[in-house]
């Protein structure tokens, strides 16, 4: 037998390996099972975007939050802890709309925005790893790149959010532009289509925008304590994120994949396959 | 110059000439009918849009700031030479977030529409905006204000002025390019023609140390090594050529590892 092993290998080694928890669900899955009843209590949910106001009656208060800056002569970012306005009101609506699907999750809000405006994608990058190294449990990113100097560094980080367990939401662009990292196969991506029940979603088998959520004419928080209606990727991307937190605070310990396949299954578009037999 | 250094007295007459010729001419300089191209953008925007007005504002160089250079429809006149910060309304967001969109009733919040309402007195309804920018820089935002909704094809908007954005940046771009790389050159020409100074490559460098120059410092710094590198050996030239090549393709997200 030989002594030689490959990479990696060594982490499948017997008495090396923890074991996994599969999913605690029976097939067909049903949204009973995945959310009835939850209300996003415990969860942690980043919001990567302008600010928010915690005063908002729609927001009823942030958990905490992190405004990203980026200094003028080097280009690099450093992070701000604590209390942070909200620049444009963006950040307040998506908030809001989270809070209608899971009313008790703890909001975190991370401003990328309003800091150096060519430093945004190294602001937008700190911002994501803050949110995975502070054990967020989705975050939700309304905001994307278009650059392609930026595919590496967004792919890459994508990919360590989803390793370490943070669910990343992202909307597409608004315009059919390249959007970094709301493309990438370890997020789910979404884009708007009409209605305005936050649990009517549908699933694009023809991806790369993988979900459909109220997006158009939307009625969302805005700042000052205002309600106003818009219409936006950006909109439809925190129904999805509320989703995902309700799930989560029913069922705490998913992995990103189990997460995408629940939200797959429960689509308003998903229809039952007869099981064999 | 034989070896890029002091200038002899007949060179140094053509330098002054150059550069008495560079001091009227510099400012000036800009490619033709860029102006014209902007306002004729904005110009098709507001009659395909079936609009109100139409309007193109493009970042200042401390980017805290953006000023309205072309504008069409009701306001124009009072709208070219607005300034409005980044930090708030449509304008400020769409540079901010790189993010097209589209407000259908701005009277709900006011601020949202301040950078045109607040000197042209008109307060529109409805505001479609996309961002101007390329590939490595920020440029602006172009605004299309009332546009008629309902006409067939209005669902499309969005992604018709994001492709009249896109003609704007890359004609913004391009004048930009020839105007900083000309200024640059023709700076350093009149720099050069000066008494006190004997070399391309020396005035050159002053260029780079003012900091009152119109002129990117780190372009006029280019331009003086490039002034030394003529004067250096073919291989010396050809591994500049190989280096400055491999930074542009890794800036570009393409270098290999």
């Amino acid at each position: 037998m030989t002594g030689v092993l490959p990479a990696w290998s060594w982490q499948f080694a017997r008495g090396h390996l923890p074991s996994v928890a599969a999913l605690p669900a029976e097939l067909p899955l049903t949204r009973e099972w995945a959310w009835g009843g939850a209300t996003g209590a415990g969860v942690k949910v980043a919001v990567i975007d302008s600010g928010v106001d915690g005063a908002h009656p729609a927001i009823r208060g942030v958990a905490g939050g992190v405004a990203v800056e980026v200094d003028a002569r080097t280009g690099r970012t450093t992070l701000v802890e604590g209390p942070h306005a909200d620049l444009y009101g963006h950040g307040t609506a998506c908030a809001g709309i989270i809070r209608r699907a899971a009313p008790e999750c703890e909001i975190y809000s991370v401003r990328v925005l309003g800091a150096r405006l060519s430093g945004r994608a190294a602001a937008f990058v700190t911002g994501l790893r803050w949110a995975v190294d502070n054990g967020m449990h989705v975050a939700n990113l309304s905001l994307s790149s278009g650059r392609a100097s930026q595919f590496a560094t967004f792919h890459r980080v994508a990919d360590e959010a989803y390793f370490a367990g943070t669910v990343l939401v992202c909307a597409v662009n608004n315009i059919p532009v390249p959007s970094y990292p709301s493309e990438f196969a370890a997020v789910l991506s979404v884009a708007a289509r009409a209605g305005d029940d936050p649990f009517d979603y549908d699933y694009n088998p023809d991806p790369p925008v993988e979900f459909g959520a109220p997006g158009v004419d939307v009625d969302v928080a805005w700042t000052g304590g205002r309600t106003i209606r818009a219409t936006g990727n950006s909109f439809a991307c925190p129904h999805v994120t509320g989703l995902v937190a309700r799930l989560l605070s029913k069922h705490p310990g998913l992995t990103p994949f189990q997460v995408k396949t629940v939200l797959h299954a429960l689509a308003s578009n998903a229809r039952a396959v007869p099981t064999p037999g | 110059m034989t070896d890029g250094g002091a200038a002899g007295p007949w060179e140094a007459d053509v330098l002054r000439a150059l550069r008495d010729l560079a001091a009227v001419v510099g400012p000036a300089l800009a490619p033709p009918g860029h102006h014209e191209r902007l306002q004729s953008l904005v110009d098709a925007a507001r009659d395909a849009f079936a609009s109100q007005a139409c309007s193109i504002a493009l970042l200042d160089p401390d980017e805290q700031t953006l000023t309205f250079t072309v504008a069409a429809g009701v306001g124009a006149t009072s709208t070219v030479g607005l300034r409005v910060p980044v930090s708030v309304g449509v304008a400020g967001w769409v540079v901010s977030s790189g993010q097209a969109l589209e407000i259908t009733d701005v009277t709900q919040d006011p601020r949202w529409a301040a950078d045109v309402a607040e000197q042209t007195g008109y307060l529109p309804r409805s505001i479609l905006a996309a961002p101007l920018e390329t590939e490595h820089t920020l440029i602006g935002v172009v605004e299309v204000l009332d546009r008629d909704a309902s006409r067939p094809g209005a669902e499309r908007d969005l992604l018709m002025l994001s492709l009249l954005a896109q003609q704007a940046a890359l004609s913004v771009e391009s004048a930009r390019l020839f105007t900083d790389s000309g200024r640059m050159l023709l700076d350093a020409i009149a720099t050069a023609g000066g008494t006190e100074l004997e070399s391309l490559s020396s005035a050159m460098d002053d260029v780079a140390a003012d900091r009152s120059s119109p002129v990117d410092p780190d372009l006029a710094e280019l331009g003086s090594l490039l002034a030394r590198l003529a004067a250096a050996g073919l291989a010396e030239r050809r591994l500049a050529v190989r280096l400055v090549a491999d930074v542009l393709d890794y800036a570009d997200g393409r270098a290999t590892p």
